[in-house]
């Protein structure tokens, strides 16, 4: 039945069904951002550009700072990152390799106490980041957004390193190696993949947060690329074109590392979702 | 015979290697909460002065007569009945199709995962375009399949199905992901030996992936249940709570009357209560997880 054409034209459907869901919403946005204002208050609407112009993009950088969001971004998705994966990497190892009581119960606290809804942080977070004055500043977003994805990185890093085989670690012992030794020669050379994995995700989460950084960061120069975007719109229009423009830099990195990860993040996600 | 001493120093290593976690986690979720609950508690309005006084349960009893509360706890609460078993739906069809014996797999997974990867607010932004009433590409194709364009975002009733629509497009691709994982851990042979007795593709489909997908599409339930609850920046982008405070869900109310109306006292009681919600619905999958790990 394999081999049959009925069967490679289904399976051809069905597979451009699903690309389609999946991308036709970007596909959209990415051919709204090269066409003219004039294309774009046409009625009906056109799919394909006529007149494809950059013209969009460079009003998205130089009509607000795009290039400063993007920072933003940047550097708070990154120092989230490796807040949380080295946060987590250590706590992950002790847990799976180190003889903690209830190692168990204290993974799930771990777990349990970073899934706090954002949303019901939002008020202590406000008035704590306002007293320490952490609101407006990178630190005041990178410390929430590294908490965020502390247990996506446990979960995968802690089922990751039960993978490595204890007698690894064993010999290293026995060769005279301290236990600091042992995580420094064994344990952390073999630990890359894990790592990766665990950092591709918090990457991702921190890049993607919109409510937190809407309300910690608000100020112009401090915004993230998902409230900067946001906020371009006024009370009462909605500038599509420069939006577009905007959406398709802040989304080019994301499909850019996906392009590049997917077997990892696959990998991570359900890791992370699937074993405790 | 070195047991002893190693022991302690294994235990002392792993308490210091606990710590920065906990402490992270001390610092932005258990104080907060704590905070919280405290702040619920009294009346705290910074619109008025930095003063706080001792209210009592006063904020909770006023949450029972606030309409707008009730109306964001029933968005809410229909958003979650509506999306979750809709992104289920989709999910595992996505899963089921991305599971087929394709030769070149990255579209496929390209087109799972950049749903899943896109700002949740991002594909609120680009879902307002698409209902835009004139330039919007579902009137537009409604317009030429000869039927009545509609008002999407501007009528409350069509603009929660809108907001519904888009919530569980952005959220099916995360079921899917984590669905597909599920599939492809199901052993080839038992599908050989169903169609060996004789079963169509329904019965294995019924008696074998449902069944043996369980485990994973309650975890992603669970999942999409928490996040549900606490729907912010799809309706954000989407219609700003309106209508009126039509499509307001609890997140959005929380943040006007914390942050904008800077109002914190009754602001926390209703972070409260959303928390409430949200644990119970934790409690639920640790319980899960927690029964999973008998192995």
């Amino acid at each position: 039945m394999r081999g049959t054409a009925p069967f490679r034209l289904g399976l051809w459907l069905a597979g451009l069904a699903l690309v389609f869901n999946g991308l036709f919403p970007a596909l959209w946005i990415l051919f709204t951002s090269l066409k003219t204002e004039a294309e774009l208050s046409r009625i009906p609407i056109t799919y394909w550009p006529e007149r494809p112009t950059l013209a969009n993009y460079e009003r998205a950088f130089r009509e607000a700072p795009l290039g400063r969001y993007f920072l933003n971004s940047l550097v708070v998705a990154a120092g989230a990152t490796v807040l949380c994966v080295t946060v987590s990497a250590m706590a992950a190892y002790a847990l799976a390799r180190l003889r903690v009581a209830r190692a168990t119960l204290v993974l799930l606290s771990l777990v349990a106490l970073a899934m706090f809804p954002p949303a019901t942080l939002l008020v202590p977070l406000y008035q704590l980041f306002t007293g320490l004055g952490l609101r407006n500043t990178y630190p005041g977003l990178i410390l929430p957004h590294a908490a965020l994805s502390l247990p996506v990185a446990v979960l995968v890093l802690y089922s990751f390193f039960r993978t490595i085989p204890r007698d690894l670690e064993a010999a290293a012992l026995v060769d005279g190696c301290t236990r600091i030794g042992a995580l420094r020669h064994v344990i952390i050379p073999l630990s890359g993949p894990g790592v990766f994995t665990a950092a591709l995700l918090a990457f991702v989460n921190s890049w993607d947060e919109f409510l937190l950084a809407l309300t910690l960061n608000p100020a112009r120069e401090m915004r993230t690329l998902p409230v900067g975007i946001t906020l371009y719109q006024g009370e009462y229009l909605f500038p599509w074109p420069l939006i577009s423009a905007a959406l398709v830099v802040a989304l080019v990195p994301v499909a850019l590392v996906i392009a590049l990860f997917q077997e990892r993040i696959v990998a991570g996600l359900t890791q992370g979702a699937l074993k405790g | 015979m070195r047991r002893p001493p190693r022991d302690l120093s294994e235990r002392a290593l792993a308490f210091w290697l606990l710590l920065p976690a906990f402490a992270l986690l001390g610092l932005v979720a258990v104080y907060p909460v704590l905070n919280l609950v405290f702040t619920s508690l009294r009346e705290l309005h910074l619109a008025y002065g930095p003063q706080s006084t001792f209210v009592g349960l006063a904020n909770y009893e006023r949450l029972l007569e606030d309409g707008r509360f009730a109306n964001a706890l029933r968005v809410t609460l229909l958003v979650t009945l509506v999306t979750v078993p809709g992104a289920a739906l989709l999910g595992l069809v996505l899963a089921l199709l991305a599971n087929l014996p394709y030769t070149v797999k990255w579209p496929v997974r390209l087109g799972l995962l950049l749903p899943w990867a896109m700002p949740l607010v991002f594909a609120g932004l680009i879902f307002r375009w698409f209902f835009e009433s004139d330039y919007g590409v579902v009137n537009d194709v409604l317009r030429r399949l000869g039927l009545t364009p509609l008002f999407w975002l501007s009528d409350p009733r069509l603009a929660f199905w809108a907001i519904c629509a888009s919530v569980i497009w952005k959220t099916s691709s995360f079921v899917a992901l984590v669905l597909l994982a599920g599939l492809q851990s199901i052993p080839k042979e038992y599908y050989e030996a169903a169609q060996v007795d004789g079963a169509n593709p329904w019965q294995a489909f019924h008696r074998i992936t449902l069944p043996l997908l369980a485990p994973s599409l309650f975890v992603a339930l669970i999942f999409r249940t928490i996040t549900a609850l606490q729907t912010f920046d799809i309706p954000y982008a989407m219609t700003g709570g309106g209508p009126g405070n039509a499509t307001e869900t609890l997140a959005m109310y929380i943040r006007t009357q914390t942050v904008e109306n800077l109002n914190f006292g009754y602001g926390s009681a209703m972070a409260v209560a959303l928390f409430v919600l949200c644990m119970a619905t934790t409690a639920l999958y640790l319980r899960f997880l927690q029964r999973g790990e008998g192995e």
